[in-house]
């Protein structure tokens, strides 16, 4: 089954109703005219719309009217003869999901989700139509932008900043971590010459390094750039390769902050997959930040721990290797630990200290306080 | 005319990616047959007898220079050095590689054009006056509005996968060169007590095996409505329209079945619900569009020539029109060379149409529902160069609405629905009526032929109308009289048993003699006809040669 | 006598079973099927073959040219439009 990460907060409302044995699924057929299909499902957490055959477009108006008119808010989810070149169509009159009745094309249906920008008319996804696009503020008010990306899905607004707002001027920063294939594989799907930055401080974890290797060559990412630190300076300030210990924000702007700043000048904005749950100053992230001048779009912002989990589920994505031996969040091998269950996932951060931010994502001049 | 801005180039590019992305899946299997074909038609791929043909849309049948010289490229590079303009403002080629298909859309976008949902079932390429923007009697420029509605219509998410195919014209003028009462929406632009401009709106109407006539549901529509009430209209036809028969699957038969007083109430009531929805068009966005429709400015001064020239004035006796701008004519330059293949272009004749459209025509050209061309601007002093470029181009023939002007669909010569041919039909008729001298004499009437009852050819709304029918392996064709497209629009009514093909020139020829003997004076074909009623020409159709 | 006809899915053209399997332009090189039951498996072989033949489907063929009912369709199929070329016939319009 592909999902269409739609209205996330309901669909986990759901599932917790469902797996609870709360709510009922109520299936009907697309030719069922609206009215009666809104008594039918008075009550379902989820409703699913049959497709006897792919060409009889009924069900396309039906779930409109369900969201619409009936102002049914549950999950909805299109099932029968289906084929993957109707998942924006399906997405765009309000279904979550999909399960189509031939299930080995996932990959058709992700590259058919994120084949088109923009839309011309306006429909249940909220996207604003073309007409309204051109009537609309400036590119560069983050306020407007913010509003704009409220409530879309996270490759809606990767493929809208890398194809449309910044395009040629955008690359993802990655640090090939416990999460990091999530927006990967989105960008794989929508632009996969997306420049990825890829910060290899000298410290990383083999692990790491191999999971680069093998998750590029996998989802087929074709514009690795990878940043190191400067060598003569590296030689001068960390001679004895115990910087990390003595100073370890010192060790962060010699290996991660200053190598960024120097690539930095290429590109307008960066991609990067911070999560409001890692906690700390993360917690009140914007989609859509400035950060020194230049933007961070951050799309996944709003994800839970569950969506990402679920996500490395449903397209099958390879995890780090060092997940499965309790590591959540993974940066270089001196200054990263394992944590509790219990903890953020950030806890084994230069665990034992009050920093929580190597400073890539920190205005440069509270970095350097 | 319209230009793309960022928003529409990225559309065109991602949908031939789409289209790219498809053909792959169907060589490799990820796609069947069954599931790729109602994607290619909505990119206008139809796989005929012969080979796959294109259809490229010319969005209201305007194009320009560089347009018809991307045309002409293609044509020359994956075709076989021809094009064939059809009675809805498009081009097809007939035999283009399926896999050179991505790269021709490749070439199209590179100038604006599409071939997006010029099939399949689907909202089709909107269609205007092609003198829209020109025509003395014109009240409003139709095309603003046309673009308008093609924009909305394009991969609309709940109107692709319709019941059967839909078409929507847009007219402007006070005469009715669109054919809104056979499409299955018209808009005809009006005006109301208070002199704003807005639409009378017509439904049900389409050709095909069971021709109907549009009904009036609505007489007086605000422009900030239209895509609210046009979503209203299609929201009720893609849940009530019928998909058991595929005969009965056009709105037109819905809109009979419950009459056109019940198809408008329950249109009314879906709009009530959606009028006041993020579906009205901001005013900001009606200027934009506007704005790319400029009329030429006037050329003071210039009247229409004088000329010794017989070929030149009889061109401008029959192919030239007035234009609503002082100085400026309409030009219709014929498809229809005696014997030819009706609608036909070679790359070399596009050239040179887009060459006279640069130089003498404000860089415009339109294409008819009549399978001609028109430069719509030209002014009265370039008059005779633009005759003498056509001339060269062998595109000079002066029978714009004459009996030798026929309109044919491809019919058996190429297409697979066909049951009989129409081109040779159309080639001996345009032949016997040259040879006999009776085009000037006769004067303006509409000969229009169908290989089988789709009606691509429009048979339906010919004064004469004729239709190919296949009886165990021969071909038969029934004679219509009657018919007409326009603001008196009718249904041509069949005059008895089919002929064979060999004989109809004659009955024909014979038909525009008895109109010739009693016709009075000034009186057109159609008048005749209506006055007189079918008999005599009935008679004459069927007379032992 | 019948034989299998069908278009090729990368360019559309018009192609005809041979005996072996193949698929040819030439419709003397096609295999001529002469009884109903043999003609239908050689049929079913054929749209098992969907990469590369659109719509396979049988023709009756009398002294080696398409025949019966749609004889004159199949006919136009195997030697092209009877219209004339387009090419010539617009060409000479501008020579004359």
């Amino acid at each position: 089954m592909l999902q269409l990460d739609r209205k996330t907060v309901t669909r986990e409302v759901s599932n917790a109703q469902i797996e609870a044995g709360g709510g009922t699924i109520v299936e009907i057929d697309g030719d069922t005219p609206w009215q009666e299909a809104a008594t039918q499902i008075s009550g379902a957490v989820q409703v699913d719309i049959r497709f006897p055959s792919f060409k009889d477009g009924r069900g396309f108006s039906l779930a409109t009217l369900l969201r619409e008119r009936a102002g049914y808010t549950g999950r909805l989810r299109a099932v029968g003869d289906l084929i993957p070149d109707q998942a924006q169509f399906l997405h765009r009159v309000g279904f979550d999901d999909v399960a189509p009745d031939r299930t080995d094309l996932d990959a058709d249906w992700a590259r058919a989700r994120a084949r088109f920008t923009h839309a011309y008319q306006p429909a249940q996804d909220r996207v604003t139509p073309i007409f309204g696009q051109r009537t609309a503020t400036p590119k560069d008010d983050l306020a407007a932008l913010n509003a704009r990306y409220r409530g879309a899905d996270a490759i809606d607004i990767l493929r809208d900043a890398i194809r449309n707002e910044w395009t040629g001027r955008i690359a993802i920063l990655s640090s090939f971590g416990a999460e990091a294939a999530v927006g990967l594989h989105m960008i794989s799907q929508v632009a996969p010459d997306t420049p990825v930055i890829f910060l290899d401080t000298g410290r990383l974890f083999a692990q790491t390094e191999q999971y680069q290797r093998a998750l590029t060559d996998q989802l087929g990412l074709t514009n690795i750039r990878m940043v190191r630190p400067q060598a003569e300076e590296a030689m001068a300030e960390d001679p004895d390769d115990k910087l990390w210990q003595r100073d370890p924000d010192a060790c962060c702007a010699l290996r991660k902050v200053r190598p960024l700043d120097n690539v930095i000048g290429d590109y307008d904005a960066l991609i990067t997959g911070r999560k409001r749950f890692h906690g700390g100053e993360r917690m009140a992230l914007p989609v859509v930040e400035r950060l020194d001048g230049r933007i961070r779009v951050n799309p996944l912002a709003s994800w839970s721990a569950q969506q990402v989990t679920d996500y490395f589920q449903r397209y099958d994505l390879p995890r780090h290797p060092l997940s499965d031996m309790g590591y959540a969040s993974i940066g270089c091998w001196p200054c990263t630990a394992p944590v509790q269950d219990d903890d953020d996932v950030r806890a084994g951060r230069w665990s034992g200290r009050s920093k929580t931010e190597c400073g890539i994502h920190t205005p440069s001049r509270i970095a350097a306080e | 005319m319209y230009k793309y801005d960022t928003y529409d180039h990225q559309m065109v590019r991602e949908r031939i990616a789409e289209f790219r992305d498809q053909v792959e899946r169907r060589i490799d299997g990820r796609l069947t047959e069954d599931q790729f074909k109602p994607l290619r038609l909505m990119n206008g791929v139809y796989l005929q007898l012969h080979a796959y043909m294109l259809r490229v849309a010319i969005p209201y049948g305007t194009m320009n220079s560089a347009q018809l010289r991307v045309l002409g490229r293609i044509a020359r590079e994956y075709d076989k050095g021809y094009g064939h303009f059809t009675t809805r403002t498009n081009i097809q080629y007939n035999w283009p590689a399926l896999t050179d298909i991505p790269d021709i859309l490749d070439e199209l976008a590179a100038v604006e054009m599409h071939a997006i949902q010029t099939s399949g079932n689907c909202i089709r390429n909107v269609t205007t006056d092609p003198f829209a923007g020109a025509a003395a009697d014109e009240l409003e420029d139709g095309r603003p509005w046309a673009e308008i509605i093609r924009q909305w219509s394009t991969f609309h998410p709940e109107f692709t996968f319709l019941p059967r195919k839909f078409k929507i014209a847009v007219n402007g003028a006070s005469e009715d060169r669109a054919g809104l009462r056979v499409h299955d929406i018209g808009l005809q632009l009006v005006k109301n007590e208070a002199g704003e401009t807005g639409f009378e709106v017509w439904v049900g109407g389409g050709q095909g095996r069971t021709p109907r006539l549009g009904h009036r549901i609505r007489d007086f529509l605000e422009p900030r409505d239209l895509l609210s009430y046009l979503t209203a209209i299609l929201r009720v036809y893609n849940q009530h329209g019928r998909r058991d028969n595929l005969y009965k699957a056009r709105i037109k038969m819905l809109v009979e079945a419950i009459g056109p007083e019940e198809f408008a109430r329950q249109t009314e009531a879906e709009w009530d619900e959606i009028r006041d929805s993020n579906l009205v068009l901001p005013a900001e966005e009606i200027a934009r569009i506007r704005a790319f429709f400029d009329e030429p400015p006037a050329a003071t001064g210039s009247a229409i020539p004088a000329t010794g020239r017989a070929d030149f004035a009889a061109w401008l006796r029959r192919n030239r029109r007035d234009h609503k701008v002082e100085g400026l004519s309409s030009v219709v330059i014929s498809l229809k060379p005696i014997g030819g293949t009706p609608g036909d272009i070679t790359d070399v004749q596009l050239e040179a149409v887009a060459d006279l459209a640069e130089k003498f025509g404000f860089d415009e050209a339109r294409a008819t529902p009549d399978q001609n061309l028109v430069l719509p601007h030209v002014r009265n002093s370039d008059l005779e160069a633009v005759f003498d470029g056509l001339v060269a181009a062998g595109l000079a023939t002066a029978n714009a609405g004459l009996a030798t002007d026929i309109v044919a669909c491809p019919g058996l010569d190429y297409c697979a629905l066909a049951n009989a041919r129409s081109i040779p039909i159309a080639q001996s008729i345009s032949n016997l009526i040259e040879a006999e001298g009776l085009s000037d004499q006769v004067g303006d009437v509409t000969i229009k032929i169908d290989g089988c009852i789709n009606a691509c050819g429009h048979h339906h709304v010919a004064h004469i109308g004729v239709l190919g029918v296949d009886k165990r392996g021969e071909e038969f064709y029934q004679i219509t009289l009657g018919g007409n497209f326009g603001k008196d629009a009718s249904i041509g009514n069949i005059v008895g048993k089919g002929l064979a093909g060999e004989d109809v020139p004659a009955a024909i020829v014979r038909a525009l003699n008895t109109y010739l003997e009693i016709r009075n004076e000034k009186e057109r074909f159609i008048d005749t006809l209506r006055r007189v009623g079918p008999d005599a020409f009935k008679e004459s159709i069927y007379a032992a040669a | 006598m019948k034989t299998i006809t069908a278009n090729r899915l990368t360019d559309g053209r018009v192609i005809y079973r041979t005996a072996e399997g193949e698929w040819t332009e030439d419709l003397a090189r096609a295999e001529r099927l002469a009884d109903d039951a043999t003609a239908e498996a050689r049929l079913a072989e054929a749209e098992a073959e969907p990469a590369i033949a659109v719509g396979p489907y049988l023709i009756e063929i009398e002294d080696d040219a398409p025949g019966g009912q749609k004889w004159r369709r199949e006919g136009i199929r195997l030697t092209g439009p009877t219209t004339g070329s387009t090419k010539t016939v617009n060409a000479s319009r501008k020579a004359a």
